[in-house]
């Protein structure tokens, strides 16, 4: 404590040290970044090589056994029917079948669990649907997968429900507990400052609900990716689970797991650098609040 | 002017057992140029009363009016904890709460930030700012609207003596500056002796127990005699009301 009176308040932090200090913070955060993506890489390469590996000429005492390149070929042999097919134009019209299934289904699912979600703060339709909820959470999607193509067979109906059943309730979860915690604190200061409903809706609501409901996005998308491959396996003349079975049919290893591979990529893809790109993008502000 | 009109103001929360008297009849009237401090015991209906006039909850039964010149007054208020919006930097946190987004608006906003001693944290999160740099935001926030009348729920309660001791002062040269009316409520019965002309002081159980009048001229100085004896005076009616209790 300083006896002396001053003439100005204090400042936190002279302006200079500040920069620096942030400089610094965000140089460490770089190279935390650029380590952690480059041992994700080198998994990747690992274990594509040990594949490749297991599979040369030297080892031909293990032909027969399940390392017979006739049976699992290597990546490179992979790698070379990825780009056959993708030349033959099978590829983007499989994944443009798939994602059509994905975002009509996902995106019915998607409004169809937040009005569940909304309608459950009301005690008589949380009695309703409570129990539908937590069988879609707990049963395994197969399920759906498989009463949906007995029923609908090959008709676009199927794979859709199949993918509301497996999905709906997790968006309906994470909307409801988002309106359960609403801030009224919030709320309530902007009636006291006479701001408009629409304004407190718009500013207040919608950007509190956002991680609830992009939390229901990233785990539905999740699951219905997985869903509508299976439908198309079992019941589907197009998309890439309907390739996969193909393959599977003709015993054709190479173009099997090529296009499990071209799947695992866009779903990463998907998961890495878009979703996490929206959330750096909108959800800059819970960076901040974890910092501190 | 502004002028605050409370009648047979009755305020309780929950039903049956677990009701709650929060304001017990109270009848008051603020006019003018006041600065209003009320003192009183945890939970005696404080921030209730504050919550009421600024239209967040409505009355059980009872009537209050806040109007300025004959239309109704436009109140800011500072809440016990900050209220910023998490997901809104700190000059969109003021430019919320404002009617318009013209130039005059945002350069105004910018002028209370720095009154606040916060002119360079516009584009800072509220999570990136200490407790004390957030409340100040909410201070900025009630300035900025340039209330009819300032409505302030223990503000400086956070801050340290010499941040809280600078914007008391701060304050008040705003108070006499605009003539705008500030009903202020503190547990610091110095500090409402040093900053208001008239004390409400409330008893558990959401009662009025006293209205004290302050006419000495400012700046007070906590060390000034007739101070000592108005801070003293105040105490003691505290005193009082601890004995009538027990
Ligand atoms: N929303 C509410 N629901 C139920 N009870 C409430 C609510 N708000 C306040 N109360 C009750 O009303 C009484 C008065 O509360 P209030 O917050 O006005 O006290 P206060 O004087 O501001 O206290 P403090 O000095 O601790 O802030 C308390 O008994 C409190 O429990
Ligand atoms: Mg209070």
């Amino acid at each position: 404590m300083t006896t002396t009176e001053p003439t100005a308040p204090p400042i936190e932090t002279p302006p200079a040290d500040r920069v620096t200090e942030e400089e610094l913070a965000r140089k460490a955060r770089r190279a935390e970044l650029t380590s952690r993506w480059f041992w994700r890489i080198l998994s990747y390469i690992a274990v594509l090589a040990i594949w490749e590996f297991a599979l040369l000429d030297i080892f031909s005492f293990l032909r027969g056994s399940p390392l017979d390149p006739k049976l699992l070929p290597g990546p490179s042999e992979v790698v070379a029917t990825f780009f056959e097919i993708w030349g033959e134009g099978t590829m983007p019209a499989a994944f443009q079948a798939t994602l059509t299934r994905i975002a009509v289904g996902f995106g019915l699912s998607f409004l169809i669990g937040a009005m569940i979600g909304i309608l459950m703060q009301s005690k008589w339709f949380e009695g309703f649907f409570k129990d539908a909820v937590l069988i879609s959470l707990s049963a395994p999607g197969l399920i759906w997968v498989l009463i949906t193509a007995i029923i609908f067979g090959n008709r676009p109906l199927g794979p859709a429900i199949a993918i509301i059943l497996t999905t709906f309730a997790l968006v309906t979860v994470n909307v409801s507990e988002g309106i359960k915690a609403l801030p009224k604190d919030l709320l309530d200061m902007a009636k006291s400052f006479q701001v408009s409903v629409f304004k407190r809706n718009r500013q207040i609501v919608i950007p509190h609900l956002a991680p609830y409901l992009f939390t229901g996005l990233r785990f539905g998308f999740s699951i219905a990716w997985k869903v509508t491959v299976l439908t198309e396996v079992f019941s589907s003349s197009e998309g890439i689970g309907f390739e996969m079975r193909i393959s599977a049919v003709l015993f054709d290893m190479s173009e099997f797991l090529t296009w499990i591979l071209a799947f695992f990529f866009f779903a990463l893809f998907l998961e890495k650098v878009v979703l996490e790109a929206i959330e750096r993008r909108y959800f800059r502000w819970r960076q901040a609040v974890t910092a501190t | 002017m502004a002028e605050i009109r409370i009648k047979n103001l009755h305020k309780e929360f929950g039903v049956g057992e677990d009701k709650v008297v929060a304001l017990e009849d109270v009848n008051l009237d603020i006019t003018g140029h006041s600065f209003v401090s009320i003192v009183g015991p945890s939970g005696c209906g404080k921030s209730t009363l504050l919550n009421i006039l600024t239209g967040i909850e409505t009355p059980t039964s009872g009537t209050v009016a806040i109007t300025s010149d004959g239309h109704v007054a436009a109140p800011g208020y500072v809440f016990q904890a900050a209220r910023l919006l998490p997901w809104r930097t700190v000059t969109d946190n003021l430019m919320f709460v404002q009617e318009d987004r013209s130039e005059d608006t945002r350069k105004r906003c910018q002028r209370y930030l720095e009154m606040v001693q916060l002119g360079d944290k516009g584009t800072k999160f509220p999570g990136e700012l200490s407790g004390g740099m957030q409340q100040r935001v909410g201070i900025a926030r009630a300035f900025s609207i340039e209330p009819d009348v300032l409505f302030m729920d223990e503000p400086f309660s956070h801050l340290d003596a010499i941040t809280a001791r600078a914007l008391r002062r701060e304050l008040h040269h705003m108070w006499d500056e605009t003539k705008k009316m500030v009903v202020f409520v503190t547990h610091d019965v110095g500090e409402a002796v040093e900053l208001s002309n008239r004390i409400l002081v409330f008893a558990k159980g959401g009662r009025l127990e006293d209205d004290i009048q302050i006419d000495l001229p400012f700046p007070r100085d906590p060390a000034d005699d007739e101070v000592a004896v108005a801070k003293a005076h105040v105490l003691r009616k505290f005193e009082e009301l601890d004995l009538l209790a027990s």
